[in-house]
């Protein structure tokens, strides 16, 4: 039906990125006149999908038609040629260039071999009008927030005169004001005939503005229909849901310890004003979409970024720590999300990063001291099943086992608040339940393991608790027995999601 | 406020916000001015102002060479030996048949050509700019010494004399260079720079065909150094295939001292002009207040770190 008439249509889109498959046979028809919404958690594979429509990124198999015609080789030159523009997260501005030499960069009008400056003035105050951007047009980018560049950047693809305008989470940097703006925008676009494709995580905003839903889980594509009659509650549950298998161990909850971490009132980076704790013997899992401040929270517990608190103890010590050494005497330990920068030095073999948090204390008079050493490697290698000569260097290991050395190393120093952020990222399947095995079994020692995770059903099946950020608050504490995706997704969206009896 | 600056044309706007940045510079740039022309008011005469101005006029040209590099986050480690270059390529061609305009063509040949090679290098082969310059260093410096082993070569009486006599040919020709770098960046390849410089991935995805910047520039890059290798063979009125050695580090110290981020982006021409006259006339006061030459090397050391470290300071207390 719609086919006929889209603008730009995929058909049996794939594609791969090492052997994993990211989408596996999705279709979508952009049709003029129509805001079309695309959603799906984080790692659903929306960001590829873009990228394929953009020309950035070529698919494994299917094809995009444009006017009903394939494209066969889509570079981002073409595709913008075609029509298509992309207002993309990573903004894509000269913060040394002015307003106006931004947006018509790459498309600057031309008068003998200069850029036309007064055409480009009369062009670009036409678009600037169109965003209520009211700085003069000289202003250089640099100088302006974070909301007001996203209008620049969406004043830009305007410029060119669109058919096709993706918007990739354009209002996550906009104050509701501006968020207005662009709400009137694209329904103006609408009325021109724009074929617009919205993605967003505000659900009342799709609800508000799109006629036409696309939900991505895993890859494919699990809904493609009118948005009309369809509640916010319904696309939650559109977008969760999958079989868990036996993936995540089996665990009886541990009799509930002294409170570990206990911290009211906690402010650090974007995290403000948090209320946490976490008993011996529990998996406090926290959730929410990728970016709303959980890392930094974490990080102010671990004394790596400046915190304040209300009050806050953790470990029966007064917190926040003034630095990561006075938390790590404390007993914490934290291993990063990044564990190819942050958590390991790749090139190092495997037993010089194992023994790396431990050589304050394997030493003899000052000395390394090496059979203690190898002593420990040959212990940790042994519990964790790291298979294989420790000499290697780390970067010759496949990603999971990677994540179980940046684990391993913290054992020795037998720390009583593991934290965690996304340990199962990037990591194959069984040394996924490895780690899920070893988390919970560190906690049944009565130690208590703070996991930060982007994987929804980890947080369902691993934790005792699950505290849900959002926009740097924890908007949700959810308890034993109630933590499902629905609950979960439902409080990162904000948006009230009913139990529902199986 | 917008309504009042939209009837100042648009490109003038966006020149004056450029100027921003480097007010400060001009004011440390005219006191010293002023100080050297204190102590030496001969400064004044037509004879003290043209060798006042070719004194700068060769720093003040591969200054803007390296500007135009990090501005586009890139940097060359070879400019001394493309001077050197430029310097023996006119002392060797100026005797023969070609004479002297052949001398200039081939001299301004060369500086494209080599800038052209090294910016398709860096960008094609995605080599680190540092590196490939500091190979690029050795190999035109060896080139220099085939070419010219020992200091030697023709340079005629009447080009010396012209560009490097008594007249403020050296000065003219710099503001002629400061206008056709304006238009210059009035072209889309221009403002590419800036672009390329401050966010490859977003001026590519914009449609900027960067690489086609990046190679203008290093070739642009080149033109200017050779033509200081040019104007110093004219200058000491011979060819000398190490001369410009100490020219590398200097036209990093006066972008340095211009305002010119290594991180790319951030800079501007009129900031290494300034830049490079602050390194010149600093040289000239300290020689004039007696300093001993190793005094002046320290001096100039500490100032370019403390001309660096000042404004990142004010700019942490305006933050917090």
């Amino acid at each position: 039906m719609a086919g006929s008439t889209a603008f730009l249509a995929a058909k049996g889109l794939s594609k791969g990125f090492f052997g994993n498959p990211v989408l596996k046979d999705v279709s979508i028809s952009l049709v003029p006149g129509r805001v079309h919404a695309l959603l799906g958690e984080n790692g659903a594979g929306k960001s590829t999908l873009i990228n394929l429509l953009s020309g950035s990124l070529a698919p494994d198999g299917g094809e995009i038609l444009m006017d009903g015609q394939p494209l066969s080789r889509l570079n981002p030159a073409g595709a913008r040629n075609a029509g298509i523009a992309v207002v993309q997260q990573e903004l894509s501005l000269a913060p040394d260039l002015s307003i106006a030499e931004n947006i018509g960069l790459g498309a600057y009008p031309r008068r003998l071999g200069f850029v036309d400056y007064p055409e480009l003035a009369r062009r670009t105050a036409e678009v600037r009008d169109l965003v209520g951007l009211d700085e003069p047009l000289a202003t250089p980018v640099g100088t302006l927030a974070l909301g007001r560049r996203q209008m620049v950047e969406i004043a830009k693809a305007l410029f060119r005169k669109p058919r096709v305008l993706i918007l990739d989470e354009p209002t996550s940097s906009l104050s509701a004001h501006e968020a207005g703006i662009l709400s009137a925008l694209v329904l103006r676009l609408k009325q021109e005939g724009v074929a617009v494709l919205y993605i967003s995580h505000r659900l009342n905003e799709v609800m508000a503005l799109c006629d036409y839903v696309t939900v991505l889980k895993d890859g494919v594509c699990t809904a493609d229909q009118p948005l009309a009659g369809v509640d916010a509650e319904g696309l939650v549950r559109l977008m969760v849901g999958r079989d868990a298998g036996d993936l995540f161990p089996k665990w009886e909850p541990n009799a509930a310890g002294d409170l570990l971490v206990d911290v009211q009132g906690f402010s650090s980076g974007m995290a403000r004003d948090v209320s946490f704790t976490a008993r011996r013997g529990e998996v406090v899992g926290i959730g929410g979409l990728v970016g709303q401040g959980q890392e930094d929270f974490v990080l102010g517990l671990y004394g790596a970024l400046a915190a304040q608190a209300a009050s806050a103890t953790i470990c029966g010590q007064k917190a926040p720590f003034s630095s990561v050494g006075a938390a790590t005497r404390a007993g914490l330990a934290y291993v990063p999300a990044d564990r190819k920068h942050e958590g390991l030095i790749l090139p190092h073999s495997i037993a010089s990063n194992l023994i790396l948090p431990s050589l304050g204390r394997l030493n003899r008079a000052g000395m390394r001291d090496r059979s203690a050493e190898r002593n420990l490697v040959s212990d940790l290698a042994r519990r964790l099943t790291i298979k294989g000569d420790t000499a290697r260097p780390v970067q010759a290991l496949s990603g999971g086992n990677q994540q179980k050395v940046a684990l391993a190393k913290w054992l020795p120093l037998a720390p009583s608040v593991l934290l965690l952020n996304d340990p199962t990222r990037g990591v194959d399947i069984d040394t996924k339940r490895e780690i899920y095995l070893m988390l919970r079994s560190f906690a049944a020692e009565g130690k208590t393991v703070v996991l930060i995770s982007s994987d929804t059903p980890e947080l369902v099946h691993l934790c005792d608790r699950v505290t849900v950020f959002r926009e740097g608050r924890a908007v949700a504490t959810i308890a034993r027995g109630h933590i499902t995706e629905e609950a979960i997704v439902g409080a990162a969206m904000g948006v009230e999601v009913r139990e529902q009896a199986a | 406020m917008s309504t009042l600056s939209s009837r100042e044309p648009l490109f003038w706007a966006v020149q004056r916000q450029r100027n921003r940045g480097v007010i400060g510079l001009f004011v440390v740039v005219i006191a010293f001015l002023a100080l050297y022309a204190y102590l030496f008011p001969g400064l004044f005469t037509l004879g003290g102002f043209s060798k006042f101005t070719q004194n700068w006029f060769p720093l003040a040209l591969v200054a803007m060479a390296q500007t135009l590099l990090m501005m586009m986050g890139g940097i060359s480690l070879a400019i001394g030996p493309l001077v050197s270059l430029g310097a023996v390529i006119a002392a060797t061609v100026m005797g023969t048949a070609f004479g002297v305009t052949g001398a200039i063509v081939a001299v301004l040949l060369a500086g494209l050509v080599v800038g052209g090679i090294t910016g398709a290098i860096v960008s094609y082969l995605r080599l680190p700019a540092i590196i490939v310059t500091l190979a690029g260093s050795f190999i035109i410096g060896g080139i220099a010494l085939i070419i010219l082993p020992r200091p030697g070569g023709v340079i005629p009486a009447g080009f010396s004399d012209f560009l490097a006599g008594h007249t403020p040919a050296a000065f003219g020709l710099l503001v002629v260079i400061v206008i056709l770098w304006k238009l210059y960046l009035a072209t889309p390849l221009g403002l590419g720079i800036y672009a390329a410089g401050d966010n490859p991935i977003g001026a590519f995805r914009s449609g900027v065909a960067v690489n086609r910047v990046r190679i203008a520039t290093y070739a642009l890059s080149g033109l200017l150094t050779t033509l200081a290798g040019l104007f110093v063979a004219a200058q000491t009125g011979s060819g000398d295939p190490v001369i410009g050695t100490p020219f590398t580090l200097n036209s990093i110290a006066a972008a340095v001292l211009g305002g010119v981020s290594f991180l790319g982006g951030r800079g501007t021409m009129r900031g290494a002009l300034a830049g490079s006259l602050l390194l010149s006339v600093m040289i000239n006061v300290m020689f004039f207040l007696g300093f001993p030459p190793v005094a002046q090397y320290i001096a100039q050391g500490l100032i370019i770190v403390g001309a660096v470290a000042i404004p990142q300071f004010t700019g942490r207390w305006r933050r917090s």
